[in-house]
């Protein structure tokens, strides 16, 4: 394919940083491996008050991004609302999630829409010209089968899931099958650490539990796991950096990963790349994307004596855990940035070349 | 404090601009600030200029994630427009093509009715702007002169350390004179070029740096025979740009009407002479003719003349490159960041 200039669009938030923003740059390097010549374009966003939202939309309609640098542009990404207001022929869709709190958020208590007249007419809007934007995009796909889910129900636009491979995964690697289950997350409610926790009290084995990760409960788990009197088998190990996390994935038994319908989740992938079997829970979303029952993990009820069973079976039989988990590295195997830049640019070209209505030089 | 530093950037075009942005952030979180710059893409196509503004306009910056912003710092054209209850303006340039440059090749304007009234508008709406701001201080002398001159508005300079400050350091006097600047009509290499055709001693010119005028400059060289004296070093940042500010004679800067430009603070660090021109504009607020530089008419012959004397003596190349480094070892990044915040 002849090289592209293609410009992917970013929605910043000043001083919050995240798994979006990793995600766009990596997706810039792969389309440079493949030969492309690509560049982020960031917009500041910000969601307060929520009057402002279509706003900060209208400043992304404003942007005639056809022409750049001397030259046209032949390719544009959109990730997040509102990048995919902006104007361009050829904009291709790779949505990492619209404006929630205006979505499936509404109405709960993470978002800051309410039942009042105001609040139901701005989200009423607000879906619309998502609706109308969204459909001049000249391919779509998304993230995570959950955020094409979303799509297409409320606004009744049909995608694909792109999956892309986690940043770990030219690293992760199997070692021993080891005598402790993982859990790599962050220290937060909606990711039900808790309920890791407690499946240790039920288990029998003398499997431990590691739990890598930060975050604002951490307080809390650690007098959970005292007043279990889990101390000896249940440890918190905080942050960790990349090198100790590969070497934890490296030696572990199996991962276990119960959330509360997470949107993608790289642990997974993570997990399967160290050839270790994932277990899950039947409501963790993104994980049941990749994780097959008994084929390579175990997707359980979310409680304690389900995921403690998954645990006794893995703990006694580390053959068991060896062959699931080389199961779910062919399915993360299969996870290439070559195939998300291929799917994405193929998508791009299948419209006309762009012509900007006045030169660009 | 929380601040964010409003940046108009154009996608696969790097610049002093951004260096400039760049930087102010960087010093800004060496102090202990919070600090971020916020872009928004901006393609200085004339049809779109007010689009552009307006694109920013949209934008409230006072909050981000539901916290306050406490300072807006903007830099160039239009970034003044975003919403902010305390805006603080560091001018690097409005846009050029709008105002000074209006009448010269170098911008895209013309005398036709349509265009006259997009000047106009961008000038009021740049003033109304500029009211909003609680203060406004340029990054030159000339960026000063231009905003009172242009928008009645009286902006102290403040000086900044180029990019480079750290890396540059004095390696001798050798055999090229330097030029290190985007490939662009402003920057007028054609006219160093012509100059090194006229130059009696065997001195080289290194050119640093890569634009539209690349492939152009490239044949004029070999037209006028001058392969093996002229060397397109291409784009370079860095410790490569460090090392050969330190082993040139000199360092010719000769762009037409520069704001500021870091070339001449970076020759001075490295303890260079700078060869400029009577209209080069910021490289005349520290280059003084016969101290630490030399100023010629904007012509072949006059540049050449400048070269050949320093070439002819390179004593003097070291004592005019001593007292620029002077010149530039007074200006620091506490001072600009105290004019700014106050």
């Amino acid at each position: 394919m002849t090289p592209l200039r293609i410009l992917i669009l970013e929605a910043q938030v000043p001083f919050v940083h995240g798994g979006a923003e990793i995600l766009v740059r990596e997706l810039a390097s792969a389309l440079e491996v493949h030969g492309h010549h690509a560049q982020v374009v960031s917009v500041p966003f910000t969601d307060s008050p929520k009057e402002e939202i279509l706003a900060g939309a209208e400043a992304w309609r404003l942007l005639d991004v056809t022409c750049a640098g001397g030259g046209s542009i032949d390719l544009v990404i959109a990730t997040k609302f509102p990048t995919y207001f902006a104007r361009h022929p050829r904009k291709v869709l790779w949505l990492v999630h619209q404006h929630r709190a205006a979505y499936e958020l509404a109405g709960t208590r993470f978002s800051d829409f309410s039942h009042t007249p105001r609040d139901i007419a701005l989200r009423r809007r607000l879906i619309e010209a998502d609706s109308r934007m969204l459909r001049e995009c000249v391919g779509h796909f998304t993230i995570a089968r959950t955020v094409s889910d979303r799509m297409l129900r409320y606004n009744g636009i049909a995608s694909e899931a792109l999956y892309n491979p986690p940043k770990l995964a030219g690293r992760l690697a199997a070692g021993p099958y080891g005598d402790y289950v993982l859990t790599v997350t962050r220290l937060e409610h909606v990711k039900r650490v808790d309920l890791a926790i407690d499946t240790f009290q039920k288990a029998t084995s003398g499997m431990r539990l590691l739990i890598a990760g930060e975050g604002s409960i951490r307080h809390d788990l650690a007098e959970h796991i005292e007043r279990l009197g889990l101390s000896d088998r249940v440890t918190l190990l905080g942050r960790v950096d990349d090198d100790r996390l590969v070497e934890l994935y490296a030696g572990c038994r199996a991962v276990l990963f119960a959330p509360y319908q997470e949107d993608y989740g790289y642990v997974t992938l993570e997990a399967f790349l160290s050839r270790k079997p994932v277990i899950t829970a039947h409501d963790s979303g993104g994980t049941l994307e990749f994780v097959v029952d008994d084929v390579n993990g175990y997707v359980c009820d979310p409680t304690p004596d389900a995921l403690a069973m998954a645990v006794n079976r893995l703990s006694a039989d580390a053959a068991l855990a060896a062959s699931l988990g080389e199961r779910g590295h062919a399915v993360a195997a299969n996870i290439t940035w070559d195939n998300v830049v291929e799917r994405l640019t193929e998508a791009g070209s299948r419209t006309h070349r762009v012509r900007p209505a006045q030169p660009c030089a | 404090m929380r601040i964010v530093v409003a940046e108009a950037r154009a996608p696969f075009v790097r610049d002093g601009a951004d260096l400039h942005a760049e930087s102010l952030v960087a010093q800004l979180r060496l102090r202990g600030h919070d600090a971020e710059s916020v872009t928004l893409p901006f393609n200085g196509r004339k049809n779109e200029l007010l689009e552009q503004a307006c694109a920013w306009r949209m934008l409230n910056l006072s909050t981000s994630n539901a916290r306050p912003i406490d300072v807006l710092i903007a830099t160039r054209f239009p970034t003044w427009f975003a919403r902010h209850p305390r805006k603080v303006v560091w001018l690097i340039h409005q846009h050029r093509a709008a105002y000074e440059l209006f009448g010269t090749p170098y911008s895209d304007f013309t005398d036709s009715e349509s265009d006259i009234q997009l000047r106009e508008r961008i000038a009021v709406l740049d003033s109304r702007m500029f009211a909003e701001c609680e203060r406004i201080v340029t990054n030159s002398r000339n960026t000063a002169k231009r905003i009172e001159h242009f928008n009645g508005v009286s902006a102290r300079p403040v000086y900044h350390p180029p990019p480079l400050a750290g890396r540059l350091r004095d390696g001798g006097y050798g055999n090229y004179m330097l030029v290190v600047a985007r490939l662009e009509p402003l920057k007028r290499i054609d006219l160093v070029i012509r100059a090194i055709a006229r130059v009696a001693s065997p001195v080289r010119l290194v050119i640093v740096g890569d634009g539209s005028l690349r492939t152009k400059l490239e044949r004029e060289t070999a037209a006028l025979n001058l392969g093996h004296r002229v060397t397109f070093a291409g784009p370079l940042w860095g410790d490569p740009v460090a090392d050969l500010y330190a082993g040139a004679l000199g360092v010719i800067y000769a762009p037409f009407d520069e704001d500021y430009g870091y070339v001449t603070l970076e020759a001075f660090l490295a303890a260079k002479p700078v060869i400029t021109t009577t209209d080069a504009g910021g490289p005349l607020e520290f280059v003084r003719d016969g101290d630490n530089g030399l100023v010629c008419e904007p012509e072949a012959a006059s540049l050449a003349a400048a070269i050949d004397k320093l070439a002819a003596d390179r004593a003097l190349a070291e004592r005019l490159g001593r007292a620029g480094r002077q010149v530039a070892g007074t200006i620091t990044w506490d001072g600009v960041i105290e004019q700014l915040l106050g």
